[in-house]
């Protein structure tokens, strides 16, 4: 693979990983704040950076049958969060590609 | 070639000791020209008297007149530019120069050419001794007539005698010279101001410092010759040593257009009698050791001063600073894996061994690690920045060394480890730093935020992020002075920039730049000089040197597992070299002390030695045979 820097981000907001600050996503591109995680309150991104993703697997949630990846903080390995592969729903199709980042595991960071 | 007859008269040996024995000298030419009342050498009828003057003074041994030969034309050879008289006044300058007195007169009677007239001589001799007033009183002879040159030459001498007299402890005559010669010439007032103030310095070494002059007994008289010479024509006194001037432009020519130049330079590899051109099999390209010890991908790699340490750091989370025995038959060097420095949390991106070799410092994440590199033993963890820490330079003196970082932060440590001061937070996130060798300027490169990564490219599980078009310029280029950490140049960069070195004479940097491109930078102007194009780097850290004599290779890693070997001056690709397996070659170091010798790591987890090929080995080229043994010397069993 390489050796490859963490990705910093720049914008009015940033979300960073709680554990160790590592830039995750920024608020342009929050979707939704509507969602929930297993720690309460979670956010849909368009995109988010410097994650791992676990492998795919099939999880039934309140929308539906979904094809999810658990994505890992690339520094400190904190579980972040999901990835949707797939829904089965078609009106739950817009999630596929976007990431889930659980709200109480992120915080501002510069 | 020597005349025959020179060879065979047993006198001239005894003659050549002493010049007012010899024939045709040059010294009884000027006497007989300056009675005949010349001003200019090249007249025609100077040969006959000077073949009148030899037959007196040589009389004794028999010594037969040379006679003039007359040629047609003015040209050394019918289709060259090149000056016969020119170029035969230039050898007689040569041959007098070694002491071949003898035959710089026979040519001069020969040809009928000779080398300067009297006045020329007088004149040198008179600036060499010191006698001022003769000197200036000969100008006219010299041709120096115009106003501005004799100005200059009037100056020149009078600034000599007036800082020979203040060194002399002779202050009033020196004063004299100042009010009653330079002072009338009008020169500007700042200089008379500085000349006069060096009245101050009563001891002769102080005086010597401050006006860069190195006394009447030093080179000075010299130098001032040189000076003089530009407002003389150089046809009426030509500069010295001349033909050894073009000599050595030949060869420098030579030497740029050997792109595999990489041998010191000694008569062997440069003769007169054929082009010089070094042996491209004496060019490190073939791998003669495969270190194998590291259990990831090998990011970084950094040769000791002493050249027989290489210390590589990776994303296994590990440092190991490897012995690589000097005897110069690679079949018989042993390399070892000496240390293997753990206690890292992260995996490990720099490496910096300080002056002396004794401590290496690396880098894992936003932490400093100090070693003893001896012993292995974990010195001090420095816990000041909060993002990746990207560069450590060690400074030139050794008195410390700078880290920067991602977090903009640029910090100066004592080499004890205690922090010294911070620069200014700087604009960008730092992604890699280093001092000139002649300490005077700090180049650092980084990027001002990191691009989202491309949707649509390999990694479009992190699809772009809205709102980052309209943002300032990405990537820079920033260069401080040392001394006062403002800022001398700033350059805005359209790539990432992942690495920057400095040549050894601190005028280039050389910085890694995506995609796919290594930039050539000069730190005195701040303009591109070269890009050295052919290697890979999109997404990943690509690091470069300089290497070989001179600094006259450019050497790279790269994506496509090649490590790139350019011409520095030229900037034609010599070498693609193979040899690693799948992945990136991360970095490239070339060996401080043997040009001959460079290494590279790579995604692979192994580190390359690069060398010539030994005679043998090149018969069994493109590739050595790989051992199993890890870290060891890779030759055994196979030759």
């Amino acid at each position: 693979m390489g050796m490859k820097y963490r990705q910093y981000l720049a914008g009015e907001r940033i979300y960073g990983c709680s554990t160790c600050k590592t830039h995750l996503a920024t608020i342009h591109s929050m979707i939704s704040r509507a969602f929930n995680g297993q720690h309460g309150r979670a956010y849909l991104f368009d995109g988010v950076v410097n994650v791992v993703e676990g492998d795919p697997s099939d999880r039934q949630m309140t929308t539906g049958n979904h094809t999810v990846r658990d994505i890992y903080c690339c520094k400190c390995g904190q579980k972040m969060g999901w990835k949707y592969d797939r829904a089965y729903e078609p009106s739950q199709r817009y999630k596929e590609g976007k990431f889930i980042l659980e709200r109480n595991l992120l915080m501002d960071v510069q | 070639m020597r005349s025959p007859e020179l060879d065979h008269e047993p006198p001239m040996s005894v003659s050549l000791e002493s010049t007012s024995e010899a024939g045709p000298s040059y010294l009884t030419l000027d006497k007989v020209a300056n009675s005949n009342g010349y001003t200019n050498g090249k007249s025609a009828s100077q040969p006959l008297s000077n073949g009148s003057s030899a037959g007196l003074h040589n009389g004794a041994h028999s010594h037969p007149p040379v006679s003039r030969v007359k040629l047609p034309g003015s040209r050394l050879y019918e289709d060259l530019l090149i000056d016969r008289e020119e170029y035969v006044r230039l050898v007689i300058q040569s041959l007098r120069d070694v002491g071949y007195i003898e035959s710089a007169a026979t040519l001069e009677a020969e040809s009928g050419y000779s080398l300067e007239t009297g006045y020329v001589s007088e004149f040198r001799q008179c600036i060499l001794e010191g006698s001022w007033s003769q000197a200036e009183a000969l100008l006219p002879r010299l041709g120096v007539v115009d106003e501005t040159s004799l100005w200059a030459v009037k100056f020149l001498i009078g600034q000599q005698k007036y800082l020979e007299l203040l060194e002399a402890g002779k202050t009033a005559a020196a004063l004299q010279v100042l009010r009653t010669e330079l002072a009338p010439l009008n020169v500007g007032s700042d200089q008379l101001h500085s000349l006069s103030s060096l009245i101050m310095f009563s001891n002769p070494k102080d005086l010597c410092e401050r006006a860069g002059w190195d006394g009447a007994s030093g080179t000075s008289r010299d130098d001032l010759l040189f000076s003089l010479q530009r407002h003389i024509s150089s046809t009426t006194m030509i500069p010295q040593r001349r033909l050894a001037t073009l000599l050595s432009q030949a060869q420098l020519y030579q030497r740029q257009q050997c792109f595999y130049h990489n041998s010191p330079a000694n008569p062997q590899t440069f003769s007169l009698f054929m082009d010089h051109e070094c042996d491209k099999e004496d060019f490190p390209r073939v791998t003669t050791t495969i270190l194998e010890v590291h259990t990831d991908e090998v990011w970084n790699i950094a040769w000791s001063h002493d050249g027989r340490y290489l210390a590589s750091a990776g994303k296994d989370k590990t440092a190991i600073i490897w012995r690589i025995g000097h005897e110069t038959e690679p079949t018989s060097r042993e390399c070892v894996a000496e240390l293997v420095l753990r206690d890292h949390e992260y995996c490990v991106g720099c490496l910096a061994w300080s002056l002396d070799d004794s401590i290496l410092l690396t880098t894992a994440d936003q932490l400093i690690k100090m070693w003893n590199a001896k012993d292995g033993t974990l010195l001090r963890t420095l816990d000041e920045h909060q993002e990746t820490v990207t560069a450590l330079s060690w400074l030139p003196d050794g008195s410390g060394f700078i880290s920067g970082s991602l977090d903009r932060k640029i910090v100066t440590w004592d080499s004890d480890g205690k922090k010294r001061d911070s620069w200014p937070i700087s604009p960008m996130r730092i992604t890699d730093m280093a001092i000139s060798p002649d300490f005077s300027r700090l180049v650092t490169v980084g990027m001002t935020y990191s691009s989202p990564p491309d949707a649509s490219g390999d990694r479009g599980s992190s699809p772009a992020l809205a709102g980052d078009d309209a943002r300032p310029p990405r990537n820079q280029v920033i260069v401080y002075h040392m001394d006062t950490k403002e800022v001398a140049i700033t350059i805005p960069l359209g790539g990432e920039l992942t690495s920057v070195k400095i040549s050894e004479d601190s005028q280039f940097a050389l910085i890694n730049h995506a995609p796919h491109e290594v930039h050539l930078y000069d730190l005195v102007s701040g303009r591109l000089a070269r890009k050295f194009t052919g290697q890979h780097q999109g997404h990943h850290v690509i690091r470069s040197c300089f290497g070989g004599i001179d600094n006259n290779f450019v050497a790279s890693g790269s994506e496509d597992a090649n490590v790139y070997i350019w011409h520095r001056d030229t900037g034609v690709l010599l070498e693609v070299l193979s040899g690693h397996g799948n992945g990136s070659v991360n970095s490239v170091a070339w060996n401080p002390q043997n040009e001959r010798m460079f290494a590279s790591c790579s995604d692979d987890s192994t580190i390359r030695i690069w060398e010539s090929a030994p005679p043998e080995i090149s018969m069994m080229e493109p590739e050595p045979p790989i051992g199993k043994g890890k870290g060891k010397q890779q030759w055994d069993g196979v030759i």
